[in-house]
């Protein structure tokens, strides 16, 4: 047992990536194989993955040396907590695949559903890599899996608008990339070494030097850049609004955490080696301050109910980024919860909108007036996801909102607690709209009068998410109780 | 707003040379990155990888992993490419539609001057013959995989150009073409998972001296489904192109 989980943790990686190298292969005959063969590879994945996560909780962290190299000669892959409490997101994955079945029956033709699964495996093998790397060189080419796939899944159903959007979401993330691979060569030249933990403790032991404060400050605007936190975040309200449901979910709930993670990974990197994170500290509390409210300000004047869930995400990174900055246990601890948290909820959105829109043919909310009278069940999972988004108890997003405002006031910051306070406002304002129009008003389109729930396929995926917003808010202690002595090693390290 | 994002430019461009400046003067024998894990490659990777080619050494037995997802990159470019609405280019159904379809390229493209015609098909087995050559020596000397799949890869293209795609298509043979096109994924996988195997590490390769047979094996099978995939991806990307209309 002691070895199992070193043992396994590479495989973790590979085998989605192998996953969709053999896609077209299963797909040859008959495309449809492809979504299944798909489904099993995340099934596969994920069983490993709760299996690691087992091993953690019993074990602590643990990491492998791939090649049998130690570090810092080979590449370490490292799993600790906040790498576990990324793990459920690639669980997401094993309900987005077989909501996709159906779905890409309208907007996708046959021939190109094998590369479409191939692309979200991927994703998912790519978004694994990232967070249990423990190697700066390997955490740009994971990202760089990850990005890849993400630009291309957005523009996969459509010309003209999905591919403008595509190509701005490209051009912003190769910008956020360059200054990745930038920082990796700063690193490098001034440690003489790819490993995180290695570099961060060379950096500690060199002089203090501009070119180490200008790759953490590369580092974390780049991976502020993937996460859209307000203002950079003007590439995600198209790309994420424009793709295809299955892939606004994954990309929306999933990908952006690259660069929470990202962040993390920064945090730990200057750890211990003097350099004072207060400046980085504040930007990120005034502009996740920003992103919240600005972010529902957005939404609320949007009618086309994914746009409004794109601005919803950018609100939650504000959450999320605010969190990190307060640097306080209670804020760092909601933050990161709400990195699966969020995940979670905004997969049960975009899933309930998506197939709203596949059974209705209308995504705006003047359309689709009196939905929930023929589809009751995927509205009443709009509802509960809506609500937990709110932050209202006893949902999944009650936990995380509830411990970053305690944060906020701990850190004596009780300023940015009222920021979030009056963010979850806006945010219930237009979710209220969006229920309002599903549930009380009579419809106006003929479509919406007659349209009848999702195939199972579909409805399934949204009622257990759904279901899950509501498990994971009365049973939040756990996931607290799951990140904590991790947050607390982190703020150790950085000397709070 | 263009005078700020120029100051904007102009202050980033300056904080990053201010930066670089700061760093340990370039080629100095006593800088960081002479002395740390490179000094151990460079003394001893011969003796630990039985490599002579230490770039080779870095990039599939020390930090193997790493051109593992390289590999998978440049398989994701593909699979993005064949995603997207552009690609799907109706594959002739019949023999008389394929004939069509290539009478409207000849007719649409301007004429392939002979010259250019009988100096590729003239270079063509040189280069191929070339492209093997940088393989097999690959690790041993400068070359490797991925110098070679660009040569096959850009081989094939300039073929494609010279007698239409659709001849140019038949080099890859129709059936194979999912599998030649994953090989530098797959095949990773699987010498993953022989050297996990062997060594109990996930792409570890034999260290004994006795392996240094089934050692050589594993990184010229590597090479090759690094070279034969990615020139059949390239390849493809550039058959998945739209056809001038």
């Amino acid at each position: 047992m002691t070895t199992l989980g070193p043992t396994l943790l590479p495989w973790l990686v590979a085998l989605p990536l192998a996953g969709a190298a053999l896609v077209p292969i299963v797909a040859r005959r008959d495309a449809r194989w492809a979504g299944g063969f798909t489904l099993v590879v995340a099934l596969v994945t994920t069983s490993l993955a709760s299996v690691l996560v087992a091993q953690l909780a019993s074990q602590g962290p643990f990491s492998a040396d791939l090649g049998g190299w130690a570090a810092p000669y080979g590449i370490e892959l490292h799993f600790d907590r906040f790498a576990a409490w990324t793990m459920p997101l690639a669980a997401l994955f094993a309900f987005v695949i077989p909501f996709s079945w159906r779905y890409l029956d309208a907007p996708l033709p046959r021939e190109r559903w094998a590369p479409f699964y191939a692309l979200m495996l991927l994703n998912l093998g790519g978004l694994l890599g990232f967070s249990v790397t423990g190697d700066l060189f390997n955490l740009f080419v994971t990202m760089e899996v990850v990005s890849l796939s993400s630009y291309a899944l957005v523009a996969v159903a459509g010309r003209g608008v999905a591919a403008w959007a595509a190509l701005k979401y490209l051009l912003l993330g190769a910008v956020s990339s360059l200054l990745v691979l930038f920082a990796v060569g700063l690193l490098f030249a001034l440690t003489g070494s790819l490993n995180l933990a290695d570099v961060s403790v060379r950096l500690a032991a060199a002089e203090p030097s501009g070119a180490a404060l200008l790759a953490l400050a590369s580092l974390a605007v780049a991976f502020l850049v993937k996460a859209a936190l307000f203002p950079l975040h003007v590439w995600l309200p198209d790309a994420h609004a424009i793709a295809p449901s299955p892939v606004s979910a994954v990309l929306s709930g999933l990908v952006v955490k690259v660069g929470i993670v990202g962040l993390l990974r920064v945090l730990q990197l200057a750890a211990g080696t003097g350099i004072s994170l207060e400046p980085l500290n504040t930007v990120l509390m005034v502009l996740g301050a920003t992103a919240i409210v600005m972010g529902a300000f957005l939404a609320i004047f949007q009618d086309d109910i994914k746009l409004m869930l794109a601005y919803s995400t950018i609100s939650n990174i504000g959450y999320i980024v605010l969190g990190i900055g307060l640097a306080s246990p209670f804020a760092l601890i909601g933050a990161f919860v709400h990195v699966f948290n969020h995940g979670l909820i905004k997969v049960t959105l975009f899933l309930a909108a998506g197939a709203i829109i596949h059974q209705t043919g209308y995504r705006t909310l003047s359309d689709l007036r009196g939905v929930a009278r023929r589809m009751p069940q995927t509205a009443a999972a709009m509802a509960i996801g809506a609500v937990s988004i709110v932050g209202l108890p006893p949902t999944a997003g009650f936990v995380c909102k509830w411990y970053i405002a305690l944060g906020a006031f701990e850190a004596d910051q009780g300023g940015y607690g009222f920021a979030l306070v009056f963010g979850a406002l806006f945010i219930f304002v237009y979710y209220v709209r969006m229920l309002d129009a599903f549930f009380f008003r009579s419809p106006v389109r003929p479509e919406v009068a007659d349209a009848v729930e999702a195939p199972w396929s579909m409805r399934a995926p949204v009622l257990v998410l759904a279901a899950a917003c509501l498990v994971l808010g009365v049973l939040g202690g756990i996931p607290i109780g799951f990140v904590e002595p991790a947050v607390v090693d982190l703020l150790a390290a950085l000397g709070r | 707003m263009r005078v700020f994002a120029l100051a904007l430019v102009l202050v980033v461009a300056a904080t990053m040379v201010i930066g670089i400046a700061g760093l340990p003067p370039h080629g100095d024998p006593d800088g960081p990155v002479h002395t740390h894990v490179g000094a151990r490659y460079l003394e001893q990777g011969v003796a630990e990888t039985g490599l002579r080619n230490l770039v080779t050494a870095v990039l599939l037995v020390y930090r193997g992993f790493d051109t593992f997802l390289e590999v998978v990159v440049i398989f994701t470019a593909l699979v993005a490419v064949l995603a997207l609405p552009s690609a799907t280019r109706q594959p002739p159904q019949s023999r008389d539609e394929s004939a069509a379809a290539s009478r409207r390229d000849t007719d649409d493209a301007v004429p392939v001057s002979p010259v250019v015609f009988l100096v590729v098909r003239l270079l063509a087995p040189f280069i191929a013959v070339f492209a093997l050559a940088s393989l097999y020596r690959g690790h041993v000397t400068p070359g490797g995989g991925f110098q070679s799949a660009a040569i096959i890869g850009a081989m094939m293209i300039a073929l494609g150009l010279v007698f239409g795609r659709e001849h140019a298509a038949r080099l890859v043979p129709h059936g194979a073409k999912a599998w030649l096109q994953a090989l530098g994924p797959l095949v990773f996988a699987v010498v993953a998972l022989v050297g996990w195997r062997l060594t109990g590490a996930f792409l570890g390769f034999p260290a004994d001296e006795a392996a240094h047979a089934l050692r050589e094996a594993l990184v010229v099978i590597l090479e090759v489904a690094i070279a034969v995939g990615g020139a059949v991806i390239l390849a493809q990307l550039f058959m998945a192109l739209d056809a001038p209309s």
